[in-house]
């Protein structure tokens, strides 16, 4: 029985593997295609293996756009306005969930349908507010409207973590003489930090994958790496080498980044979905 | 007992509520306001009442992209159901390096939709894209410019929803496995004890027993699915003859292509409605249903 079982468990390990191998084939493909010279990225027939290993596709890359500014860009973007997303999202929810208000209530489906608004929706309508501000192609007005975009599901996921913590700890610190403000970062805090480093992540990726707030928001200052690799679209076949060096070189950190942090990811999938 | 005092309860609130009430439910007010006129090249307005949510929904401009939508919609989520729930079967079992494996599968979940699309792109492409190539060389197909995967009205669609049902699946495998997780051992023993066969472990006691997660997960892929744009927007940009037109797509291509403020306004809230809808109706039957049990 047990050896059955033996054979069966390696048989499904061999099975998972030859099945990721198979599902992370494009990526494997992509990071194949941006160590071949630029002329066999796009040869006829077409072949997975470079013949010849070369890295001008990096340096036709950074001849093209100004893949750092562009990077520092997305970079920037994403770190702030994820700190002010998290921060406003996380005390908005728990004052939600701790007034025992009916209007809470209200308001957590308003959180919910928030989070349902399709970003291509509401763009134009942000773009003409972000350029009556005076805000067009500046990094702050990316900040703002990221950090507005992904608000919502800061909020959706703290609600649900503050839901799991006893009122109880709230009213022991209070007791104890703590302000509001105190409770929430000495004691309730602390216990969300799973919650905290989830979201932060989630909200990280978003914003630093975006494209059309991005497209639409900005020019030449404030321009991300997504908007300077979508104008190799448009370019001649010559052109998909530096694309895909440009495409590995900006997916990288976030595998990378997803394979550390993968408990909190796993964690904020699942989050609110396998309730008990 | 009101353990914060209502005014750090708002001051708490408002921050965040100011930043989302200017950037996402203004944005809303101002459409639905501008709905309700026809806009001209020039910008000058006229006032249409509900002329354009009834254009929306006669004429083809609105009613193709929607079609597309909603057939985007269903393949992209039915094969993520189904690749989900297998890859979730495999990777249920304990093996050694199943977490290392599991990590690498769930990597694509976090890649760009932009740079998801160009991947594909690049893979579909007829004359150098890999895809054909390899369909060549197993003799599926006789040349590489058999089928045109991106220039073709038959298959520009189902191409956008190959580069999503790539990126997502493992989202779904990830749901299917921790609600598989979640499960009560003894009663597949029992089910095994009885005799059931593999399948029908699978079908008669797993899967019926996962069923809120599944709908959870539902729920967020169709709504996901439904916002689609990067990724079409990379790969066809709508074409060809907006036969892979979304409408998220159509949106923007209206107000950015040819202006007409009013109509794309029109669209987009048509748009939300719809996704707050199905949001409300999924979850009231999700929720309910639940606190019965309890």
């Amino acid at each position: 029985m047990k050896k059955r079982e033996g054979i069966r468990t390696k048989g499904i390990a061999i099975i998972s593997v030859v099945c990721t191998l198979f599902w992370l084939f494009p990526y494997l493909y992509l990071i194949s295609s941006s160590f071949k010279p630029g002329s066999e990225v796009v040869s006829i027939p077409a072949k997975f293996f470079p013949q010849v290993l070369s890295v001008e596709n990096f340096s036709a890359l950074f001849e093209r756009l100004p893949v750092l500014t562009y990077i520092g860009n997305s970079f920037l973007t994403a770190v702030c306005s994820t700190v002010i997303a998290v921060i406003l999202g996380s005390l908005a929810a728990y004052a939600i969930q701790r007034s025992g208000a009916k209007l809470a209530v209200f308001l957590v489906v308003l959180v919910l349908c928030l989070k349902m608004i399709p970003t291509s929706s509401i763009a134009v309508p942000i773009y003409e507010l972000i350029t009556d501000m005076g805000l067009y192609d500046t990094k702050i007005a990316l900040i703002v409207v990221y950090a507005a975009i992904n608000m919502p599901y800061v909020m959706w996921t703290m609600l649900s973590f503050y839901e799991g913590i006893p009122n109880t700890l709230d009213e022991a610190a209070y007791v104890d003489g703590a302000s509001s403000l105190k409770t929430f970062t000495s004691v309730i805090l602390p216990i969300c930090m799973p919650g905290i480093a989830t979201t932060s992540i989630f909200t990280l990726f978003l914003a630093w994958n975006d494209f059309l707030i991005s497209l639409l928001l900005t020019s030449t200052n404030a321009k991300t790496f997504t908007v300077g690799l979508s104008e190799f679209l448009s370019a001649y076949s010559m052109d998909l080498g530096p694309m895909c060096a440009g495409a590995l070189i900006f997916s990288l950190p976030v595998m990378i980044l997803s394979v550390i942090a993968q408990r909190y990811i796993v964690q904020g999938m699942t989050a609110g979905a396998v309730k008990g | 007992m009101r353990l914060i005092s209502r005014k750090t309860l708002i001051a708490f609130f408002l921050p965040g509520a100011l930043f989302m009430g200017i950037f996402l439910i203004y944005p809303i007010f101002k459409m639905v306001f501008d709905s309700l006129f026809k806009f001209d090249i020039s910008g000058t307005k006229e006032f249409v009442g509900l002329g354009n949510y009834i254009k929306a929904f006669t004429d083809t401009s609105f009613l193709q992209p929607l079609r597309n939508t909603l057939v985007y919609i269903v393949i992209a989520v039915v094969f993520e159901l189904i690749f989900g729930t297998i890859l979730a079967l495999i990777f249920e079992t304990n093996f050694k390096g199943n977490k290392v494996i599991r990590s690498l599968m769930l990597t694509p979940l976090m890649i760009a939709p932009l740079v998801a699309g160009l991947i594909w792109k690049l893979m579909l492409s007829a004359q150098f894209g890999i895809i054909n190539q390899l369909l060549v060389n197993i003799g599926i197909l006789e040349n590489t410019n058999s089928i045109l995967w991106l220039a073709d009205e038959k298959w520009a669609l189902l191409s956008c929803c190959f580069a999503d049902i790539w990126l997502t699946t493992p989202f779904m495998m990830l749901m299917i496995l921790a609600g598989l997780q979640g499960l009560d051992g003894s009663m597949l023993e029992a089910a095994k004890v009885d005799g059931a066969s593999f399948l029908q472990q699978i079908f008669s006691v797993k899967m019926p027993n996962i069923k809120p997660v599944l709908l959870t997960a539902l729920s967020i892929r169709i709504i996901d699915a439904a916002r689609t744009f990067d990724i079409v927007w990379a790969m066809t940009q709508g074409g060809p003859n907006s036969s892979s037109e979304l409408i998220s797509v159509v949106i923007y291509k209206t107000l950015t292509r040819y202006n007409k403020v009013g109509y794309a306004s029109a669209i987009a809230i048509i748009f939300i409605i719809a996704l707050v809808a199905f949001t409300l109706v999924f979850m009231q039957s999700l929720w309910n249903p639940k606190k019965k049990n309890t």
